[in-house]
């Protein structure tokens, strides 16, 4: 009976940065996963009417993003001091805000506009953000493979999960950018994330 | 002694979040404000050609909730440990999917669109989230008239920020919220609170 559980649907969305940050630190956690049929009968059981929830100590806890910052924070993957801390902040406000200008593309339901959406996108929008990424790891990280410091924290893992979407939507959009891509092998690479990876259910988002 | 400088337009937007906190904190900072025709020199000066800004010691720090958020841990209005943090950060997320709402509508639009969006906010959107707030407060508050805790947070700040911006279209909103009403009442009493804002200046947003 594991301390912490946490909430959220049978695929990765914004639930698996939690799941990477447990990983990560090794510390086991009930990975409780809805299908879709599931969630209506279970909605109000959730503080805000949504999911990721993370429940530990008797707390529930909403908001995807708090959920994965206080995880990393007790596994000392969200920085060594406040400073560091916010410099990984920065880093996963910066992502976040990336995700939020795909999301329209990537969801949209007719395929033809999607096609012209993701089309604006990759054209129009995308390099900016990269490029953002890319001027937090100069200031931020030291030199090395890390957004932050010299070593792994949440930045990397929210980098990784959300590399992933975009490497689906066009393998190519990372081809500019070769720190961004190591960034991913790195955090690839580490054992426990390696081991997860191998062995998470395959999802397509 | 760490100096802190924030850089900004002249107006609240999403920089008096982080006014408020280093107001409540009595810590002196070098309140930087352009005007809308000096920001296009200085865009290149910050991260991501983005305010705010916030410079601690020479190094900067872009994105207005990571900014806020690390100053509300620099001055111990985040909660006494990582769950107690959480509570306030799941309080503050809230608080921003509301402004993130709200926010585009009156700094962006244009009327007549303005005027029929705010219509719509209100009706469709504005109740939810406002529920969502009383929820966390239950959950949270310990039976008092703070969101987390019995003492005065970043969670109350924040909420008390979105909701000036709301308050301001309708003074009503929280005719409905007696708990929200009372927080806010009790925001508004604190010392430093209501010197800063009897000496604020009135700016459009």
């Amino acid at each position: 009976m594991s301390i912490y559980k946490l909430h959220y649907f049978n695929f990765r969305g914004r639930g698996e940065l939690a799941r990477l940050v447990f990983a990560a630190a090794g510390q086991t956690f009930e990975d409780i996963r809805y299908e879709r049929n599931e969630w209506p009968s279970n909605k109000s059981k959730m503080p805000l009417g949504q999911m990721p929830v993370l429940e530990f100590n008797g707390t529930q806890l909403p908001q995807s993003i708090t959920v994965a910052r206080f995880l990393a924070k007790q596994f000392q993957l969200a920085g060594k001091d406040n400073l560091e801390q916010a410099k990984v902040d920065a880093v996963v406000d910066t992502i976040a805000d990336l995700i939020v200008k795909y999301s329209p593309a990537r969801w949209e339901p007719d395929e033809t506009k999607k096609k012209e959406l993701l089309k604006k996108f990759f054209a129009e929008d995308l390099d900016k953000h990269l490029q953002d990424l890319d001027v937090l790891r100069k200031l931020y990280g030291d030199g090395g493979p890390f957004f932050v410091g010299n070593h792994l924290t949440l930045a990397d893992l929210y980098f990784y999960n959300t590399g992933q979407n975009l490497l689906q939507m066009d393998e190519n959009s990372l081809n500019n950018y070769p720190w961004l891509k190591q960034n991913r092998e790195e955090v690839e690479k580490q054992p426990k994330i390696a081991e997860y990876i191998k062995n998470r259910p395959d999802m397509p988002y | 002694m760490s100096t802190y400088k924030l850089y900004y337009f002249d107006g609240r937007g999403r920089a008096e979040i982080s006014r408020l906190i280093l107001a409540i904190a009595g810590q002196k900072f070098e309140d930087i404000r352009y005007q809308s025709n000096e920001w296009p020199s200085h865009k290149s000066e910050m991260p991501l050609d983005q305010m705010p800004v916030l410079e601690i010691d020479g190094m900067k720090l872009p994105q207005s909730m990571t900014i806020a958020r690390f100053l509300a841990r620099q001055f111990h209005l985040a909660g006494k440990d990582n769950l107690e943090q959480a509570k306030i950060e799941a309080v503050a997320d809230t608080a921003t999917d509301l402004l993130n709402k709200f926010g585009p509508i009156i700094w962006y639009q244009e009327e007549p669109e303005k005027k029929a969006s705010i219509s719509e906010f209100f009706a469709n959107e504005l109740p939810k989230h406002l529920h969502n707030l009383e929820t966390l407060a239950k959950a949270y508050s310990n039976g008092g008239s703070f969101f987390v805790g019995n003492n005065l947070t970043f969670a109350d700040l924040c909420v008390y920020d979105v909701l000036e911006n709301i308050l301001e279209v309708d003074a009503n909103i929280l005719n409905q919220y007696p708990w929200l009403k009372t927080n806010r009442d009790e925001v508004a009493k604190n010392t430093n609170i209501a010197t800063y804002l009897i000496n604020r200046s009135q700016t459009e947003f």
